[in-house]
């Protein structure tokens, strides 16, 4: 191996050998972490929806009134992937809909649907997995993004998601639209990623 | 008199500046504060439990590094360790060089700033653009972050209307909303183009290699998105033991961060694109950079190594507030920085050795401390080491009468009695200039000196 790695560890161990002894690896229960309120929260669907609303993600239960809200976004053009039919009948009454997202229309397309691989309560977090949402971009680049959630899959508390992790080369957690704070510390959302998130619970 | 570094360019800080670096740091301190208590009882018994977790870990860095290195090469993923920021430089390059990458983008990553990245890959003919609105701001002003989280803190939107207006990012326009909306148009277009994406880490687990990177902007994932390259510099220090930890940790980060109870994206990357899943980018290559950390964890100032770069301390502290970042003149601000660029900066340590002075030793840093670093613990170990090595001390008073008199016992009866007649002359007219600034503002109580030797020589006398 490299002689760059050898010359790290060997440092690591000259520096940790002459510790009397290491701090041992505490050992803590997994709800350690978990907000005192959520103690007294009703059940996981009702709460998630409460964290991500708090968060800026809106929640949806029905097609009708997610389509009906794109709709008075002004969406003109909306990525579904293909099986989900409805709901491509739905927005198509009034854009454009298209079940193939192509780096080419990155800037045209301003909403997209991808499903979730799950939620979770506690934070008002949507997890998506490659799995799931199979092109990152799609997930990311369209100023709405829609993620659809199952509702078996929420999850209670971040320790729970993280007790479960699938394998899968990226997962990641979105709460909230994309923000920044950066100008003066003054909130400003839709950085890079969707200015409006939201979510439809099936 | 000399002055203090820190103090002098605080002195000459513009006014409007100071006052935006106070105004942000409070109101960072106060959501910190808030949200801890909305959420947690006995927020402080969390902090000593993180603070543990990660003291454990940088003591089992040889055994965890080990590990995390599996795990990462299990999932597909090229490991490389860099001795120094030179050679992480280097291997950034090499990486670039090889496959033939001539843009590249970037998310915000301290240990970049720490080895000077962009510099280098400008130097060697490669785009390096940095994505997150701040550091975007920093890199097109040639300037350097001033804060770890909030690296333009010291700019206002005027400040940065005019550098977009100089880039040709649009028109003279100071709306926060529109200067977003143009990085956001610009970025596009270098994400689509990038040839690699260049992040860091925030924590790595050793158990299943996922490397995590949390982030609000939601560049970071665009990073990972587009490009087909993902290079992560990893300070050695940011290996954990399991993903279990991070139930503690990232509850703990968003919160001292920002106030947020996650930051908008938490990503867990656990490999490169597979034929299953090939979205992401095909090559994954994780750099780890030593740059003097195993030097600070043979030093009795090892526990600066815990620190998971929240900014608390930075908004909590008085001199910070008053100073700002680049009072510190090195790219850790504030009370982390104090502790870290002296260590960081290995040979030339003298040169930094003020830092460690520029605290009252307040406190405040450990108490927000999200992994509890004794912080005022290491800045006294740190001013020992710096007289130690007769480093430059400006600011200090000249304490040599005091020495003569605090070691002969029989001077020092005089002076405690005799010390009276001070009672009799007007302090503020004396021509000492160290301690007129200290008597604008106090009072010194009437000098009764001596008055405890004769109580405590009564009280043996019984």
């Amino acid at each position: 191996m490299s002689t760059a790695r050898d010359q790290i560890f060997s440092s690591v161990r000259a520096a940790l050998a002459p510790l009397p002894e290491r701090t041992a690896r505490p050992v803590f229960s997994k709800d350690v972490a978990e907000p005192h309120w959520l103690a007294t929260e009703a059940d996981s669907l009702t709460l998630f929806q409460k964290r991500a609303e708090a968060t800026g993600t809106k929640c949806f239960t029905d097609m009708e009134s997610c389509a009906a809200w794109l709709r008075s976004q002004g969406v003109r053009t909306v990525y579904i992937p293909a099986p989900l039919t409805r709901l491509a009948a739905l927005c198509s009454e009034f854009c454009e809909v298209t079940s193939n997202y192509t780096r080419a229309r990155v800037n045209e397309i301003d909403a997209a649907f991808t499903p979730a691989a799950g939620a979770i309560a506690e934070s008002g977090s949507i997890i998506l997995s490659d799995e799931s949402t199979p092109d990152r971009l799609a997930a990311l680049a369209p100023w709405h993004h829609i993620a659809l959630v199952s509702r078996a899959e929420i999850h209670r508390t971040i320790a729970d998601a993280l007790a479960a992790m699938p394998d899968d080369p990226n997962l990641i957690w979105v709460t909230g639209p994309s923000k920044t704070a950066d100008v003066e510390g003054i909130l400003i959302q839709g950085v890079h990623g969707p200015g409006a998130q939201a979510c439809l619970i099936v | 008199m000399a002055e203090q570094k820190v103090e002098l360019f605080a002195r000459r800080l513009d006014r409007g500046v100071q006052q935006a670096v106070h105004s942000n740091s409070a109101a960072g301190t106060e959501k910190r504060y808030t949200v801890l208590g909305k959420d947690y009882s006995a927020p402080d018994d969390l902090r000593r439990l993180a603070g543990q977790i990660r003291q454990h870990a940088i003591e089992h860095l040889d055994t965890y590094l080990e590990q995390a290195e599996q795990s990462l090469k299990r999932q597909g993923a090229h490991v490389h360790y860099a001795v120094t920021a030179e050679d992480a430089c280097r291997a950034v390059s090499d990486i670039l060089q090889k496959a033939g990458a001539k843009k590249v983008v970037k998310s915000k990553s301290m240990i970049s700033e720490e080895i000077h990245l962009n510099d280098h890959l400008g130097s060697v003919g490669i785009e390096s653009v940095e994505t997150d609105l701040g550091e975007y701001i920093i890199q097109i002003d040639g300037d350097h972050p001033s804060h770890i989280v909030k690296p333009i803190i010291h700019k206002n939107r005027r400040d940065i209307a005019k550098s977009f207006e100089r880039e040709g990012l649009g028109d003279y326009n100071d709306d926060p909303e529109t200067i977003t909306r143009r990085a956001r148009v610009f970025m596009r277009d270098k994400y689509l183009q990038a040839d690699a994406g260049i992040t860091g880490a925030n924590f790595v687990s050793a158990e299943t290699g996922r490397l995590v990177l949390v982030t609000n902007e939601g560049n970071s994932r665009f990073c990972l998105a587009a490009p087909k390259i993902h290079i992560a510099l990893v300070g050695i220090e940011k290996v954990i033991p399991s993903d279990a930890e991070l139930a503690v940790l990232l509850n703990l980060l968003g919160r001292s961060a920002t106030g947020q109870q996650l930051t908008v994206y938490t990503e867990f990357i656990n490999g490169p694109a597979r034929t299953d899943r090939p979205s992401g980018p095909q090559e994954m290559h994780v750099i780890f950079v030593d740059n003097q950390r195993s030097q600070i964890l043979a030093s009795d100032c090892r526990e600066i190594l815990r620190c998971i770069r929240c900014g608390a301390c930075l908004n909590v502290c008085p001199v910070y507030r008053q100073a700002s970042g680049h009072a510190y003149r090195s790219v850790y601000p504030g009370p982390v920085g104090a502790v870290l660029s002296p260590l960081l900066a290995g040979k030339n340590f003298k040169q930094l050795a003020d830092l460690p002075k520029a605290s009252s030793l307040c406190g405040a840093c450990n108490e927000v401390c999200p992994v509890d670093i004794p912080i005022p613990d290491l800045l006294l170990k740190l001013r020992n080491r710096g007289h130690e090595e007769h480093a430059p001390s400006p600011g200090t008073p000249p304490m040599g009468a005091f020495a003569k008199l605090a070691s002969s016992p029989m001077l020092w009866r005089f002076a405690m009695k005799s010390n009276k007649v001070m009672n009799l002359v007007p302090l503020e007219k004396l021509p000492l200039p160290y301690l007129q600034p200290w008597l604008k503002t106090r009072t010194l109580p009437e000098w009764r000196g001596g008055e405890f030797r004769s109580w405590m020589k009564d009280r043996r006398k019984k």
